[in-house]
């Protein structure tokens, strides 16, 4: 039985798991420590950073290990003893998994180790390959960083229109800058203590809001609650250079959401 | 139930949900996921980032203010909706989700809290 909070990189069909721990120790830009987990039950560990394998911290269940445990920081004359402890963990017809921690001892103060992209160029392997060995994947599964913003398709409608179509749980609004500047509805009291925020933090909420975007200025709605389902929260929203404050009481998630979505063609 | 089980649980009975990730927000890091997303290791760093930027100053300070503090985050994109949710008794544990435009929100996020809360104490 594999450990819980482990995530899966090669299934028992991949034909090449090798490719698949070193394709995932490269995508490990800040410092980590990787424990790879087969479900045949042996396991190694490696502190990793920068696309680089800083040293071996652990290994269960295979044989060899000793020469690259003892080093505090890995050196050429290990990577074959490594690449043979690599092919040993991640045999084809095996299930791979990692778990990803914190750094252990040393730390990331390091600037060598072994390169990935050397391991990589000695077993063959194209790091960049996600050709015929990778599972098919459906249109959309992949998490792509950041959507072409000239895709991003608009309904035509404004800030003021989702205000609208959010509802009567939209309790209070008002909205700052673009075509939709100073409007606002609900009791006075609530619209002056939004108007009052923005007023004092309009910078630092723009700067929030492109935290959350891909690219800055995209479009982008944060709701900020204690459950979201009842009570009040917070709606902000950002379309076309105006920004909306908000109060929603009650459960208006799933109408903000709806009328979100109108805002997209 | 373990953590890797409980995830995949939540992907299973909301198909729209495309990943479901445990985090630890003081450490940034995601310590298991679950879903047909297929993700790096620095996509799940940038999805840990956004959790903690949702629930940062000044909007956090706001609600704090206003409604107490936030322990649930939705951040609605041009395609695609991500739900951050704390627990209520530790919280630095969060629950990460990715999910389609057609999630039905009203019924995900009682489910993912119930989830949450039992990983949080050990469930």
């Amino acid at each position: 039985m594999l450990p819980g909070g482990a995530r899966v990189i090669a299934e028992a069909h991949d034909r090449n798991p090798v490719a698949r721990l070193l394709r995932a120790a490269n995508e490990t830009m800040l410092a980590r420590s990787l424990e790879f987990v087969s479900s045949a039950g042996p396991a190694l560990t490696l502190d990793v950073a920068g696309r680089r394998l800083l040293r071996l911290t652990a290994s269960h269940g295979l044989a060899g290990a000793e020469s690259c445990l003892g080093s505090e920081v890995l050196e050429d004359e290990q990577k074959d003893d490594l690449i043979k402890l690599l092919q040993a963990l991640a045999v084809p017809g095996k299930e791979l998994r990692v778990i990803s921690g914190p750094i252990g001892r040393g730390g990331a103060e390091v600037s060598v180790g072994l390169p990935v992209a050397l391991l990589a160029d000695l077993l063959l392997i194209d790091l960049n390959d996600v050709g015929a060995e990778e599972p098919e994947h459906e249109a959309g599964d992949v998490a792509s960083p950041a959507p072409d913003r000239a895709a991003i398709r608009f309904s035509g409608r404004s800030i003021a229109d989702f205000a609208t179509g959010i509802g009567p749980v939209l309790v209070a609004w008002l909205s700052r800058g673009g075509q939709d500047d100073g409007r606002s509805e609900g009791p006075e009291e609530m619209v002056s203590h939004l108007r009052d925020f923005l007023d004092d933090e309009h910078a630092a909420v723009i700067g929030q809001l492109d935290l959350m975007s891909a690219q800055e200025g995209d479009p982008v709605c944060l709701m900020l609650g204690v459950t979201l389902i009842d009570g009040h929260s917070l709606v902000c929203a950002r379309l076309h250079g105006t920004v909306l404050l908000g109060v929603i009481e009650g459960g208006g998630s799933q109408a903000a959401l709806s009328a979100w979505r109108g805002l997209m063609a | 139930m373990g953590v890797a089980e409980s995830l995949g649980s939540m992907v299973k009975a909301f198909p729209q949900a495309r990943l479901v990730a445990f985090a630890d927000l003081s450490s940034r890091m995601i310590l298991a996921s679950a879903g047909p997303m297929s993700v790096t290791q620095e996509h799940l760093d940038r999805l840990c980032n956004a959790a903690r930027t949702s629930f940062d100053d000044p909007l956090f300070s706001l609600s704090v203010g206003a409604f107490g503090e936030p322990h649930c985050a939705v951040v609605m994109g041009p395609d695609s909706v991500r739900l951050f949710l704390r627990s209520d008794t530790e919280p630095a544990d969060a629950l990460c989700c990715i999910c389609d435009p057609g999630i039905d929100l009203a019924a995900f996020v009682p489910k993912i809290r119930e989830t949450l809360e039992s990983i949080t104490h050990g469930g």
